[in-house]
């Protein structure tokens, strides 16, 4: 930098004399400052540090749980790390992909990397108008270079290299009579600036996909349908921008889910093996429903948004009737899947009573129940060999103060357990078709039957193919830049007389003797190869003549 | 069945022939190491006397590399090089047989578990040796190449064996033949990379310090023609994952319903990316030592490595890659 300082001259300060002068900086200015700023922010060294920080930076996502992924492991964690969990929280590392500090690392990466592609893609464009520069005086002092002496004449040997380069698609210009320039492998640069302009394009779509995107998820049960609006979805997350009222209205109906699992004993049994979804689907309420299925790795499209199967699992249709036997619910529950033999919680909320008196069922369902329970319930096949729900019943109010909560949870709160005669907990334990009577006169709960549910999402990312071009692009760009490399190639001649000693005694015979040059920024081993082909080629034209 | 079972003699079959080949490479190593250290003094000796001869003047005034110099090798070592090149081209053969019975037995891509994946790497790396070998004259290079291979089938026959079935079905796709087909494929770049890159950091060691004791390093190439080596299968690699990367994110927005979701297998596939990317771009810095970019490249398939083994079998890790079939 030429901000160099000499301290050592001993300059005597005119205001204070006798004193040394303060070292006197070239003031900046704040312009100036910014400007010293963004060469910093702007150079490789800095670009090649925030890459490496972006990797780093990336890590703890994958060792720590994260929110977007499983919100539920995220307080499992915090709840075994009392003491570490809550400075891990405050410091993002359960969110490190929308944390302040991985953000600042990427958004400088690409400040960086538009700083860096603008003033390149100038000097390229530039360049892509240039010709190639002179010759320089002593090509031997080049990488790569040969000589040989010919009996063409000057003009005829450049004709000849001309020739030659041309071929191996150079650009060509002679700055004089007695040399000749090449340079090749403009679309090395071409690719590099496709490349890092198309990873900006893939960050726009994200954005864009941020921004105007939308997912829904729902449950549903077989049988049941289910019309798509921003209310009726059990999740429903839109992006900033997007309008609610403007969702594809379709209306989708589940007629059978079928699912299989490996029954052959051994390393894999009850691993999965097929989810198909068999659904009716029509564009709109009142519309015709044609018949499609949605299975893991083909999903549905309708009016721009894609409904993929993500999940699955059982309802259990549960009955709850008070002792008069009349029925206060009656619905397929959904249970939620806790482990891959299909172990199921669920929650009946029985709202139709006074608080409090209120019912809340909550346990488990078992597709293929362990049938002792010596270790609790535990579920063997996620298949439906022995089906039972093992569950427990609580009476009181079950929404204190009316405040939201989940279905899949009960506030026991202001409940309290349903005990036996004996004040033991009363514990149910029902196959499908059976009927416990609650204990107290309190009605009873029939297991009816059991049905299998559909995990739907549905998801619209507008940026999706934004990114997706631009990632194509950067792929090409980035084949381009690393594997054309930019060459210059020189050819000087020089007119000799060499003496031949040929019949007539002493004549002098005119010749030519060829410099040829060539250098490339990068290392490269085919230089050396092009430098030889020149030579050969100039060498074989003078056996000819 | 018959035909897996058929799959795993061709595997073991294999093993052996590798060894073989690791055994006949290090044989070539310990004969080429004098004679080829003695052809290049002469070698340099000449080209002394042959300057202002009045020869083309050519711009080679370093000394010429060992690689280059196949003619000077003694006869001996060129024949054990040979020999040991053949078995690879063998053990090759049988582990590509193994891998394409595989697939035959269960009627797919035959790298859905860990198992298949670590051996049609392993074969991966395997055949883009052989096919790069012979050209290059990379007969010092092959203890470095097979013994990696050994050691991969050697753990997946032992820790990670799978029986031959059928695939879950997040797997089923055919996104499952390109995506995972090109990672291995970029995983095996990535491979003789680092084996030319470890080579290349003890080599430019040893010029430094030319007094130590004479080895087979002095019969390697130079340092400076080693870098470009390593840095141009890195290149390779670096681009067949980028297109992994791609491949995966279209094959997620089909599978899961997004493109990318920041998933361990996901960050590592991107840490990966990044590190390798960090590397060519200090490669491309003016001014940067070469070795101190090469220690980048060497990073990026520690991270390789943990992204294969620490992210599938580690519950810390637990993501939606759960395919390790363990």
């Amino acid at each position: 930098m030429s901000t160099d300082t000499s301290t050592d001259l001993a300059t005597e300060n005119p205001d204070n004399p006798g004193r040394r002068a303060e070292p006197t900086l070239p003031e900046l200015g704040a312009l100036g400052s910014l400007r010293f700023v963004w060469r910093q922010l702007t150079s490789m060294r800095t670009a090649l540090f925030l890459l490496l920080l972006l990797a780093i930076a990336a890590v703890p996502g994958s060792i720590f749980p994260q929110r977007n992924i499983d919100a539920g492991r995220v307080a499992d964690y915090i709840a075994q790390h009392p003491s570490s969990a809550p400075w891990l929280d405050r410091f993002g590392f359960f969110d490190v992909f929308s944390s302040p500090w991985f953000s600042a690392i990427y958004l400088l990466l690409f400040v960086s990397l538009v700083g860096c592609i603008i003033p390149r893609t100038k000097v390229h464009l530039k360049a892509l108008r240039a010709r190639p520069p002179r010759a320089p005086a002593r090509l031997s002092r080049l990488d790569q270079h040969a000589e040989l002496t010919t009996d063409l004449s000057p003009d005829e040997a450049l004709a000849a290299a001309r020739e030659l380069l041309k071929r191996k698609r150079f650009r060509l210009h002679s700055h004089d009579d007695v040399s000749l320039s090449g340079e090749s492998g403009y679309l090395r640069e071409t690719g590099n600036l496709i490349f890092h302009l198309s990873l900006t394009g893939i960050i726009v779509g994200m954005a864009v996909g941020h921004l105007f995107g939308w997912r829904g998820d729902v449950i549903l049960p077989e049988g049941e349908k289910f019309a798509s609006s921003a209310g009726t979805y059990n999740t429903y997350a839109p992006g900033p921008w997007v309008n609610d009222e403007q969702l594809p209205p379709f209306v989708l109906g589940l007629d059978k889910l079928d699912v299989q699992f490996n029954k052959v004993p051994g390393k894999g049994f009850g691993m999965p093996r097929e989810f198909t979804a068999y659904t009716s689907l029509s564009p709109g309420p009142g519309q015709p429903a044609t018949p499609e299925s949605v299975s893991v790795n083909h999903p549905l499209t309708v009016d721009g948004a894609d409904i993929f199967l993500l999940g699955n699992g059982y309802t259990p249709v549960i009955t709850v009737k008070n002792a008069k036997g009349e029925v206060l619910y009656r619905e397929a529950t959904p249970f939620l899947p806790q482990d891959a033999d299909y172990r199921s919680v669920g929650v009946i909320k029985v709202s139709a009573l006074p608080t409090p008196k209120q019912l809340g069922i909550t346990g488990f369902f078992l597709p293929t129940a362990e049938p002792t329970f010596v270790n609790g319930p535990v579920s063997l096949f996620p298949d439906t060999e022995n089906p039972e729900v093992a569950l427990s019943i609580w009476e009181g109010t079950l929404f204190p103060g009316n405040a939201p909560q989940s279905v899949y949870t009960l506030d026991t709160d202001q409940m309290k357990q349903v005990t036996k005669a004996d004040g033991s907990p009363a514990l149910v334990r029902l196959k499908p078709g059976e009927t416990y009577q609650i204990p107290g006169g309190r009605g009873s709960i029939t297991f009816e039957s059991v049905k299998r549910f559909a995990g739907l999402s549905v998801r619209t990312d507008p940026g999706a193919p934004i990114s997706l071009v631009s990632a194509i692009l950067a792929t090409g760009g980035l084949i381009l830049g690393l594997t054309i490399k930019r060459r210059r190639v020189f050819v000087r001649v020089r007119p000799v007389v060499a003496s031949a000693g040929g019949p007539d005694g002493d004549q002098a015979t005119p010749a030519t003797v060829v410099t040829i040059g060539g250098l490339s920024k990068d290392s490269d081993a085919g230089l050396a190869s092009i430098v030889d082909a020149l030579h050969d080629h100039l060498a074989e034209r003078k056996d000819r003549s | 069945m018959n035909l897996a079972a058929n799959a795993n003699v061709a595997l073991y079959s294999s093993m052996i022939v590798y060894t073989l080949a690791m055994l006949a490479f290090s044989w070539h190593l310990s004969a080429r190491a004098p004679h080829v250290a003695e052809a290049r003094t002469r070698a340099y000796e000449r080209e002394g006397v042959l300057v202002g001869s009045g020869a083309p003047s050519r711009g080679s005034s370093t000394l010429p590399d060992a690689a280059e110099l196949p003619e000077h090798e003694s006869a001996k070592s060129r024949q054990r090089g040979n020999i040991a090149l053949m078995l690879t081209y063998l053990a090759t053969a049988l582990l590509l047989a193994a891998v394409l019975m595989r697939g035959l037995a269960v009627s797919r891509p035959p790298w859905g578990n860990m198992y298949e994946f670590a051996t049609a790497a392993a074969s991966a790396v395997g055949l883009a040796f052989c096919l790069l070998a012979k050209k290059n004259n990379w007969q010092w290079l092959g203890v470095f190449i097979v013994t990696p291979i050994l050691l991969v089938l050697g753990l997946a026959v032992a820790v990670l064996y799978t029986d031959a079935g059928e695939l879950m079905p997040a797997l089923k796709s055919y996104w499952l033949g390109i995506h995972v087909s090109v990672a291995f494929i970029a995983v095996a770049f990535f491979t003789i990379g680092f084996a030319i890159g470890v080579l290349y950091l003890v080599r430019a060691r040893r010029e430094q310090n030319p007094d130590t004791k004479p080895s087979f390093i002095e019969s390697l190439p130079s340092s400076a023609s080693l870098e470009r080596t390593a840095y141009s299968v890195n290149m390779v690699g670096f681009i067949l994952w980028t297109f992994t990367l791609i491949a995966g994110a279209i094959w997620a927005k089909q599978a899961w319903g997004a493109y990318w979701q920041w998933d361990p297998k996901e960050i590592w596939t991107f840490v990966i990316w990044t590190v390798y990317a960090a590397y060519m771009h200090s490669r491309a810095t003016a001014g940067v030592d070469h070795r101190k970019s090469m220690y980048l490249a060497l990073t990026g398939f520690v991270c390789v490595i943990v992204n294969f083994t620490l992210v599938n079998l580690v519950s810390t890790f637990v993501g939606m890659h759960n395919y390790s079939g363990m």
